[in-house]
């Protein structure tokens, strides 16, 4: 009995201790495969799947309550277009103010206050509101978009989750901005868009410790939505030509007017959205109810196009459907509607009208072009459109990267770029020029925060180490020279610290007080790098901001700054002095 | 073991990575299940209401108003942007009102996702066709025929390739048009119909031997097809084959109440049988009495349009002044009367040469004259008579 059992066991024994890893090693090996980084990675392709399937839910949601509340082709002169719009603000007004008071406005800069000043934390309550609130609001007609509500609602998702798995608040805090791109690309049907527009708005700089988990959760969020809802682009346009290089003129000129309806429209939000707010409590019960009054009487008088995010409009107007006085009409109308919607509180997005607004003057301007020099020019309405929408996103929302791969991702059409980019350009440049502050920075002080400026960051000068390094005030000494050498050569100078530069490599200091201990023991014919018992000193490069010296100017009364392509070769040194010195000017 | 189960434990299992990963992927699962049962059954909804606003749309378009019935299109694709009919019916409706541009996108976008769909190509071809785009027509026209019907292939891929003719011959491509109709004919089933059809289109590219070869095969099978005789008669005179005009527009005529230029050509054809002198198997005497008839008849037009204008100094008739009157009347009729007073020769050679120089007047004069002065039955037949001198001297 005994035989067999170890007949049987030695072959196994032999087994685990060659093939199978012990448990310790399993252990070890599950750790490192979900080291920290690691697992905050699958977490963001979770954070993007349950993103994904969020905003595929709530599209259904939106597209359900506008066929049940409005029918499925909002028509002029129907009294349902007249009347839902303002019966169910007042419902909304009652649930915000109850039940979900954190859903007002679009939900970009709640997720910048959660990353900046909640360390991370949005409340899964925020998620299901903004669900439902939105869902209604637009539903019932008013001129608000699903996609801001949607990158609010991903990066509430990302919050929970990272609160459920107890992740470390630095953690926590980056999973914000993580389900917020899951959220919008989800919503725009655009991976890239949504992750430039998550890094230029939310988060503010490139960061390599988080882009990597905002790309995957943004391509994971875009699967599930192209699982579902298809993988065709937003808008179907067509064929784009240029002939001529100063047709770009024409889309120059349609920037201009389109930066001038950017101010036009944020001015109109700065103004009306205080004012609104000062105004009693009991009337923000019926602030959302007489917006919708109104935004129902454009629609019933004849411009239904106006209700909700508009997306089958634009589509129209890209198609060449409208004259292009309607399209201006439809654009100022745009402008009022959605500037009553988004400032009486109602809960909803700006990027669908900023399109929407983008999308008619875009074909308004186009259709003027062309009516005086047709003959000239060669794009379609449906391209002016196109280019129009990213204007306004570079003029109204100042993403002016975002704008550009916005316009490339809805369409798939790549060739419209150039146009693009220069119509884009002017837009932000004039938007920048009459209205300094951006949109969601004017939004975020209005409501008492002071949350980072994400154009002010791009644009700050940041002084760099060049800036404040001066030249070394004695020579550069050689290890590998004698004691006695360096002594004479530095007995006479004023200069009481000297840099060694160190053989192969390296860098240290010496005092004047060390070398003349060091030849008071007699050891003149030695070498000074035996004598320099200090260690090494960091070094520095010119182009390194300035911020990186300080954490190495108490370290040393100098320190050497070098060329990157030779650490030997000395560019100048910097001192704890000069730093300050550089950030008192 | 009760410690196993204790709740600070199993938080602590339930707060392991691999557990977390385990059960994230689980509530993946399940969430994509519930989602898919929920948009599957959104999806069924969406396209019930389509299809409820297509048939809306189809009424509107059957109704004579493409207008709206884009707008339930356009709604009906909004719930089911997929659906192929409703993209094409869009895009057939917004061509039917002139909206080319969002037309072809639609079209352009179908075709992309279908290049072998014939629909999509016969509705491009006829968007090309509205453009006047001959080769692009003729691209999407060859698609359309090759391409795949879901229905009734055969007969849509001739009336395809009837249309495709229909253009050509209408932008004047005659080498094309030729081709394309010798290529259905040859494909063409046992229809006497659709054989007339294509003689037709034969006949109107100026192809009159096809035409007549296409008329003939149906007469083979149809003897009694009016239609067919008609047509053959008129290729057969075009192509100066009167005897066989003549034939098949005498036995139409017998069956039916012919159309005027029908009669006429009838007419002639007879008298160009009765009055061509130079129909080999006649006698001599018959071929001088044609002869006489025939300088007979040149003089009396010569009487008949005798009071033509001469020519003025600019070469422009002064009775008409739209016409080129280079008509030198007194010269001919000297010409007739030398002719007419000169006696009959013994000589056979002779009285050739001068049987010869009397048709080459006829023919003179009645070219000389066919501008400006009515041209009656007997001159337009030795006209014609003149032409096939001319034709087989060349």
């Amino acid at each position: 009995m005994s035989n067999s059992s170890i007949s049987i066991t030695t072959p196994v024994a032999e087994l685990s201790a060659v093939e199978i890893p012990s448990r310790s090693g399993v252990r070890n090996s599950l750790n490192a495969t979900f080291r920290e980084d690691r697992f905050f990675l699958m977490l963001a392709v979770f954070i993007g799947l349950f993103s994904g399937f969020a905003v595929v839910c709530f599209r259904l949601a939106i597209d359900w309550t506008r066929i049940a509340l409005l029918g499925p082709v909002p028509q002029a002169h129907s009294l349902r277009v007249l009347i839902v719009p303002a019966a169910v603000s007042l419902l909304l007004a009652v649930v915000v103010i109850h039940v979900f008071p954190l859903v007002r406005g679009s939900g970009v800069n709640q997720t910048k206050s959660a990353l900046y000043i909640f360390n991370g934390y949005i409340p899964f309550r925020t998620a299901i509101g903004k669900f439902l609130t939105a869902a209604l609001a637009i539903g019932a007609g008013h001129s608000l978009g699903p996609e801001d509500p949607s990158l609010q609602i991903g990066a509430a998702l990302a919050s929970g989750l990272g609160r459920r798995m107890e992740l470390s608040r630095e953690k926590l805090r980056l999973l914000a901005p993580v389900g917020a791109a899951a959220g919008l690309a989800a919503a725009f049907n655009a991976p890239i868009s949504a992750v430039l527009f998550v890094i230029e708005e939310v988060i503010g700089r490139w960061s390599a410790g988080i882009l990597g988990s905002v790309v995957l959760a943004a391509i994971s969020s875009v699967v599930v939505v192209r699982w579902f809802l298809g993988s065709q682009p937003l808008f179907r346009i067509p064929a784009i030509t240029l002939a001529r290089p100063w047709e770009l003129i024409a889309y120059a000129l349609l920037g201009f007017v389109g930066g001038i309806a950017s101010v036009i429209f944020a001015k109109g939000i700065a103004y009306f959205r205080p004012r609104l707010r000062a105004l009693p409590r009991w009337t923000q019960y019926f602030q959302p109810a007489v917006a919708g009054l109104i935004i129902g009487l454009i629609g019933y008088l004849g411009a239904p196009q106006v209700m909700g995010a508009g997306y089958e409009y634009m589509d129209q107007a890209m198609h060449d459907q409208f004259k292009w006085q309607m399209l201006a009409g439809l654009a100022g109308l745009k402008i009022l509607a959605t500037t009553l919607s988004f400032t009486t509180g109602t809960p909803g997005g700006m990027f669908a009208p900023t399109l929407f607004i983008g999308a008619m003057l875009g074909g308004a301007v186009g259709g003027i072009e062309r009516h005086f020099w047709g003959a000239h020019l060669t794009g379609s309405t449906g391209t002016y459109a196109l280019v129009g929408m990213g204007v306004l996103f570079a003029g109204f929302l100042r993403a002016p990267m975002t704008s550009v791969f916005m316009v490339l991702e809805v369409s798939g059409e790549y060739s419209i770029i150039v146009p693009v980019i220069i119509a884009n350009t002017v837009a932000y440049v004039i938007s920048r020029g009459l209205q300094p502050v951006p949109i969601f920075d004017l939004l975020s002080r209005q409501d008492g925060l002071d949350l980072p400026s994400m154009e002010e960051q791009r644009e700050e000068n940041i002084l760099r180490i060049e800036d404040a390094m001066q030249l070394p005030a004695g020579p550069v000494l050689d290890s590998r020279e004698t004691v006695q050498g360096a002594y004479e050569r530095t007995q006479a100078l004023a200069a009481d610290t000297f840099l060694v530069r160190l053989s192969p490599t390296g860098w240290k200091f010496l005092t004047k007080d060390v070398l003349k201990k060091a030849v008071g023991e007699g050891k003149l014919e030695m070498n000074l790098g035996s004598i320099l018992t200090t260690p090494p000193l960091p070094i520095l490069h010119p182009d390194l901001p300035l911020d990186v010296a300080l954490r190495y100017v108490n370290q040393a009364p100098i320190v050497p700054v070098v060329s990157r392509a030779d650490f030997g070769k000395l560019e100048g040194v910097i001192s704890s002095e000069g730093v300050l010195s550089k950030y008192r000017q | 073991m009760p410690w196993l189960f204790t709740t600070a434990r199993l938080k602590s299992v339930l707060r392991r990575p691999p557990v977390v990963v385990s059960i994230l992927s689980l509530a993946a699962v399940l969430a994509f299940i519930a989602v898919s049962h929920l948009v599957h059954r959104y999806r069924e909804e969406e396209k019930a209401l389509a299809r409820h606003l297509y048939g809306d749309g189809q009424a509107q378009l059957n109704s004579g108003k493409p207008d709206n019935a884009i707008a339930y299109f356009r709604a009906a694709l909004t719930y089911d942007p997929a659906d192929f009919s409703y993209q094409l019916s869009l895009a057939r409706a917004l061509r039917d009102t002139g909206r080319i541009p969002e037309a072809k996108s639609y079209l352009l976008a179908l075709w992309e996702s279908s290049p072998d769909d014939a629909s999509v190509n016969l509705a491009l071809g006829r968007l090309a066709v509205r453009e006047g785009d001959t080769a692009e027509a003729i691209h999407y026209y060859h698609n359309a025929t090759y391409g795949v019907w879901n229905s009734d292939p055969e007969t849509h891929r001739r009336d395809a390739r009837f249309e495709l003719i229909d253009f050509l011959l209408r932008q004047n491509a005659l080498p094309q048009a030729q081709a394309e109709l010798i290529t259905l004919a040859a494909s063409l089933p046992r229809n006497p119909e659709l054989e007339i059809q294509v003689a037709q289109r034969f006949a109107k590219l100026g192809d009159y031997e096809h035409a007549l070869s296409e008329y003939q095969t149906i007469l083979q099978h149809d003897k009694e097809n009016v239609e067919a005789e008609e047509g053959a008669g008129e290729c057969a005179f075009e192509l100066h084959r009167y005897a066989t005009a003549e034939k098949y527009l005498s036995a139409a005529a017998r069956a039916d109440h012919l159309d005027p230029q029908l009669e006429q050509e009838l007419r002639i054809a007879r008298l160009i049988i009765e009055s061509d002198p130079f129909i080999h198997w006649i006698s001599g005497s018959e071929r001088d009495r044609r002869i006489q008839e025939a300088f007979k008849a040149a003089g009396e037009r010569l009487n008949r349009c005798g009071k033509l204008p001469e020519a003025g100094a600019n070469g422009t008739s002064e009775a008409n002044p739209g016409s080129t009157g280079t008509v030198d009347v007194n010269s001919l009729r000297q010409s007739w009367n030398a002719l007419n007073a000169k006696p009959s020769r013994r000589s056979a050679s002779t009285e050739s040469e001068k049987t010869e120089q009397m048709m080459n007047l006829v023919f003179e004069v009645e070219q000389q004259t066919q501008k400006d002065c009515e041209l009656t039955d007997i001159d337009q037949a030795l006209l014609l008579i003149g032409e096939d001198r001319d034709g087989a001297d060349r």
